[in-house]
C-alpha cells in the first residue's frame, strides 16, 4: 500500500511536467532537447549556489529568521536568475519561436528542480508504513514551482530576448521578475519568521504562482501584439 | 558553430560527473534540512514478551514473537448481540488484529475463555501501570495509588498464572503505560466505539515488532556460588568441625523474563544472606571471636525449577562435608513479612534437633517482636516436585529448614518473582529484622549463648545490621532480571555476587551446571514495538482518482488554451498516432 502512496505522490510531483509537455505544442515541435539542456543548466546553477551557500553562510543554531542571512540567501538566489539567463540566451536552440522557447526552458528548469529537491525525500519517506500528508504537500509545492518557473522564464524571455517592448511595461516586467525570483526567500520568511504551518505556506505559494502566471501571461500577450 | 559543438561535447563529458556530484551534494543538504520533519511520526515502545518454554516436551507460553497487524482494543466488535454470537463473529475478525488491553479494568474471565478455547488472535499487548516498571523506582509505594495498586496487583498475579500455564499460539507482549501509547490506545478505543475496527481498508494503527523466530536456548546454565568461612580448629583436634549452611536461591521466573526482578522472591533472601555473611566475616576475622563452626554460604540457581541447582550443588559435595553439616537454613521471601514468619521443616516437629533449632529461633523472635510459626511438610521421594529448598537437603538426610513469610508451599512456578514482585512490595525493615533474627539465632547456637541474654548484633555496635547495605543491594537486585536460562556464565550479576562473597568469605567456588532436560526455554524476551499510523487502501485509491482527474483536467486545459478546443476534440476522435510533425 505504501508503494501505492509513493506512486500517487510521484505522479502528483512529476505528472504535471509530463502533461504540460504532452498537451502544449511543445511536443509537436520536439523541444525536448531544449528542456534537457535547461535541466542541465539548472543542475550547474544548483551546484554553484551550494558552493556559495557553504562559503558565505554561517550555520545558525536557532531556527529563527535572521534578516542578514536571509538577505545573503536571496542574493545567492539571484544566481538562479543568472542561470536562467544563460539557459535562455546563451544556449543554442533549434529554430523555435520565443513562445515555445521560454516554455521549454521553464519546463526543463522546473523538472530538474523537482527531481533534485523532491525525488529523494519521496523515495525514502513515502514508502514507509507511516502515513503523513507531507508528501502530498510536497507534490503541490512542485506544481506551484512549475508555474513559477514558467512565469520566470516568460518574464526572462521578455526582458532579455525581446528587443521592442512598450516603454511603460518595462518597470512592471522587472518588478514581477523580481518578485518571482525572490519567492524562495519570501516563503522561508513566512515559514520561519512568521511561523506559518506548511499547508498554509503551500496554499500561499499556489495562489501567488497562479497570480504571477496570469500577470506574466498578460504581459507576454501585450508584448506580443505589436510584433504580430 | 565549432565553438558550440565543442561546448556541447565538453558539456556532455562533464555531465555525468557534475550530475552525480551536484545530485549527491544537494540531496545531502536537503536530507539534513528535512531531517527534523522526517524523523517524527513513528512511536517506538519497549515491549517484553511472554515467556516461552517447554515442560517435558509440552509447550507453554507464547509461541510466536514477530508481530505485524492492526490494533484494536476490545475482544468484541460493538453491535454484536449475544456474547456467544459475538465470539464466533469476532474470532474471524481478530485473527489479524493485535488487542491492546490495559490492566486496569481487565476482564480476566473473557481472556481465560479466549485462551482456553485456543482462539487465534493477531497478538495481545497488555498495558501495565508504570508502577510495575523495574526502572521506575523513584517513589517507594505511592500513597495515593495504594488501593488501586492492590487490585491491579491481584489481577496481575492472576493473569500471570493464567498465561504461564497456557499454550498461546500468538505473540503476547507487556508494555508500560506511557503518554505515547496511552494516546494511541485512546485513539484506537475511539474508532472501535465508532464501529470501525481497523483493517487494511479502513486505516488506523499498525503494530510492528520485528523479531526473528524464537530459538531454543541450548544448555542453559545454572551457576551456584558458595562461600566458605572456616571455623576455629583447636590445636590437636583432627576431627572435622561441624558446618552450618545458609542458603538462598537467587534466580527468578515470571511471565515476562525481561521483567522478572523478583525483589521479594528471592531478592530479599539473597540480600539477607549477603548481610549475614558480612556480619559473620567481621566476627570470624578475629580468631578470638571465631566460632567452632564452619559457615557455608550458598547462592543457588534453579530455584523455580524444583531447586535443581541446589540438588546439583549438594550432589557435588564431598561425602565428609555433607555429613559435617549440622543444619542448613534456607531463606526464601523474607522482605514483606509484616510480623509473621514461618519455619518450614521436613523432619517431624517432635524431632529433638528440630525442636532445639526452632526454640532458638523463636526466643530471638520474641525479643525482636516477631511471631514465628513452625510448619511441617512431609517429603515424598517419588514426587519430583520440590516446593522448598530445604527439601533438597532433607532428601540427602541433612537437617534443614526454610525461613519464609509464605505459609503455604508454592506450586510449580509460583511465587518465583513475577511481574508484580518489584521494589515496591519489599521493605527494608522486614529484611533487617529477618537478618537480625537469623544472625542472632545462629550466633547463639555457635557461641552457646542459649538462654543467656546476650545481643551479639546489637544496634549501634560495629556488628549492627547495616540498612543502607541492604537497601543498595535490594535496589540493585530489583533492577536486574534474573531468569537462569538467560544468565550467561559470566553475567555481570554473577560476577558481582561472586565478588561480594569473596569480600566476606575466605574461599569462594563457582559451580556451573546445566539445567535438567525437563525445562526448555526459548529466547527473544524483549523487543521494540513500532506503532505506525496507516492510511487505508480506499484512501490511496481515492487519491489516485483525484490525481488522475486533476491531470486529465490539466491536460485538457492546456490543450484548449494553447491549441484550441478543436484540437482537444480531434485527439479523442482520431487515434493518437500522429505524433511526428515536421517543424
Amino acid at each position: 500500500m505504501t508503494v501505492f502512496h509513493f506512486f500517487n505522490c510521484a505522479i502528483l510531483t512529476f505528472g504535471p511536467h509530463a502533461v504540460y509537455y504532452a498537451a502544449t505544442p511543445l511536443s509537436e515541435y520536439d523541444t525536448l532537447g531544449t528542456s534537457i539542456k535547461a535541466a542541465i543548466v539548472y543542475l550547474v546553477t544548483a551546484l554553484v549556489k551550494l558552493v556559495c551557500l557553504a562559503t558565505f553562510l554561517k550555520v545558525s543554531e536557532s531556527d529563527s529568521f535572521d534578516p542578514y542571512q536571509e538577505l545573503l540567501k536571496a542574493l545567492i538566489g539571484f544566481v538562479d536568475v543568472a542561470g536562467l539567463y544563460f539557459a535562455l540566451t546563451q544556449l543554442t536552440h533549434r529554430n523555435i519561436s520565443q513562445n515555445h522557447k521560454f516554455q521549454a526552458v521553464g519546463l526543463g528548469w522546473a523538472f530538474a528542480d523537482s527531481v533534485l529537491h523532491r525525488l529523494a525525500p519521496l523515495w525514502v519517506g513515502a514508502r514507509g508504513l507511516e502515513f503523513t500528508w507531507d508528501y502530498i504537500l510536497q507534490g503541490l509545492e512542485a506544481n506551484a514551482n512549475l508555474i513559477l518557473s514558467l512565469s520566470l522564464a516568460a518574464l526572462g524571455s521578455l526582458m532579455w530576448l525581446r528587443k521592442n517592448k512598450p516603454k511603460t511595461l518595462i518597470p512592471i516586467i522587472y518588478t514581477c521578475a523580481g518578485i518571482v525570483a525572490t519567492m524562495p526567500s519570501i516563503l522561508s520568511y513566512l515559514r520561519q519568521g512568521l511561523g506559518w504551518q506548511l499547508p498554509k505556506v503551500i496554499g500561499f505559494e499556489l495562489f501567488t504562482s497562479l497570480a504571477m502566471a496570469s500577470i506574466s501571461w498578460q504581459l507576454f500577450a501585450i508584448c506580443q501584439r505589436p510584433s504580430s | 558553430m565549432g565553438s558550440s559543438s565543442s561546448e556541447r561535447k565538453s558539456a556532455a563529458i562533464l555531465e555525468p560527473t557534475m550530475y552525480t556530484a551536484s545530485m549527491m551534494a544537494v540531496v545531502v543538504l536537503i536530507l539534513l534540512a528535512a531531517c527534523a520533519d522526517l524523523c517524527d511520526g513513528v512511536t517506538v515502545v519497549d515491549v517484553y514478551r511472554l515467556v516461552q518454554y517447554d515442560l517435558s516436551g509440552v509447550p507453554f507460553g507464547s509461541r510466536f514473537a514477530s508481530l505485524n497487524h492492526h490494533a484494536a482494543s476490545s475482544l468484541f466488535s460493538p453491535g454484536t448481540a449475544a456474547a456467544s454470537g459475538g465470539d464466533s463473529a469476532a474470532a474471524a475478525d481478530l485473527s489479524r488484529t493485535v488487542l491492546i488491553l490495559p490492566l486496569r479494568g481487565l476482564n480476566l474471565t473473557l481472556i481465560r475463555e479466549y485462551i482456553g478455547q485456543r482462539k487465534i488472535l493477531g497478538g495481545l499487548l497488555f498495558l501495565l501501570p508504570s508502577i510495575f516498571n523495574p526502572e521506575n523506582v523513584d517513589n517507594t509505594g505511592g500513597t495515593d495509588d495504594v488501593p488501586a495498586e492492590g487490585v491491579s496487583k491481584d489481577i496481575l498475579v492472576e493473569l500471570e498464572r493464567l498465561l504461564i500455564h497456557a499454550n498461546v499460539p500468538f505473540p503476547v507482549y507487556f508494555a508500560f503505560e506511557h503518554d505515547d501509547i496511552n494516546a494511541v490506545l485512546a485513539d484506537v478505543e475511539r474508532t472501535d466505539v465508532a464501529g470501525q475496527p481497523a483493517t487494511a481498508t479502513t486505516g488506523g494503527y499498525k503494530f510492528v515488532v520485528a523479531a526473528r523466530e524464537p530459538r531454543k536456548i541450548g544448555s542453559p546454565t545454572l551457576t551456584n556460588i558458595q562461600g566458605w568461612l572456616p571455623g576455629l580448629k583447636a590445636d590437636g583436634d583432627s576431627n572435622q568441625l561441624p558446618t552450618i549452611a545458609i542458603v538462598a536461591s537467587y534466580d527468578t521466573f515470571g511471565a515476562a523474563p525481561a521483567l522478572s526482578v523478583g525483589s521479594d522472591s528471592n531478592g530479599s533472601g539473597v540480600v539477607a544472606l549477603l548481610e549475614i555473611a558480612r556480619l559473620f566475616s567481621i566476627l570470624y576475622s578475629n580468631p578470638g571471636t571465631r566460632g567452632r563452626y564452619n559457615l557455608l554460604f550458598g547462592l543457588t540457581s534453579g530455584g523455580p525449577y524444583n531447586y535443581n541447582g541446589t540438588y546439583k550443588w549438594l550432589h557435588s559435595f564431598d561425602q565428609r562435608l555433607r555429613e559435617s553439616i549440622d543444619y542448613a537454613i534456607c531463606l526464601n521471601s523474607i522482605g514483606s513479612s509484616g510480623d509473621k514468619l514461618w519455619v518450614h521443616v521436613s523432619k517431624p516437629p517432635e524431632n529433638e534437633y528440630i525442636k532445639k533449632i526452632f526454640e532458638g529461633i523463636s526466643s530471638v523472635a520474641e525479643e525482636l517482636g516477631l511471631n514465628v510459626g513452625l510448619k511441617h511438610k512431609k517429603i515424598n521421594i517419588s514426587n519430583p516436585r520440590v516446593a522448598w529448598e530445604h527439601e533438597q537437603f532433607s532428601r540427602l538426610r541433612v537437617t534443614a529448614a526454610t525461613l519464609s513469610e509464605l505459609s503455604l508451599a508454592p506450586e510449580l512456578l509460583e511465587s518465583t518473582g513475577g511481574l508484580s514482585d518489584n521494589r515496591h512490595v519489599v521493605n527494608e525493615a522486614s529484611v533487617v529484622r529477618s537478618v537480625k533474627l537469623v544472625a542472632e539465632s545462629l550466633a547463639r547456637h555457635i557461641y552457646n549463648h542459649e538462654g543467656k541474654n546476650i545481643n551479639v548484633f546489637a544496634d549501634d555496635s560495629n556488628l549492627a545490621v547495616n540498612p543502607s547495605y541492604i537497601r543498595s543491594w535490594l535496589d540493585l537486585l530489583s533492577r536486574t532480571p534474573r531468569v537462569a536460562p538467560f544468565l550467561s556464565k559470566s553475567d555481570p550479576l554473577i560476577v558481582a555476587l561472586k565478588k561480594e562473597l569473596t569480600d566476606h568469605t575466605v574461599e569462594v567456588n563457582v559451580q556451573h551446571e546445566v539445567l535438567d532436560g525437563l525445562f526448555t526455554f526459548y529466547d527473544s524476551t524483549s523487543g521494540k514495538l513500532h506503532i505506525y499510523q496507516v492510511a487505508s487502501v480506499t484512501f490511496d485509491l481515492l487519491l489516485l482518482l483525484v490525481l488522475g482527474s486533476y491531470l486529465i483536467i490539466l491536460f485538457s486545459f492546456l490543450v484548449i488554451t494553447t491549441r484550441g478546443l478543436d484540437d482537444l476534440i480531434s485527439i479523442f476522435r482520431r487515434p493518437p498516432s500522429r505524433k511526428v510533425k515536421t517543424a
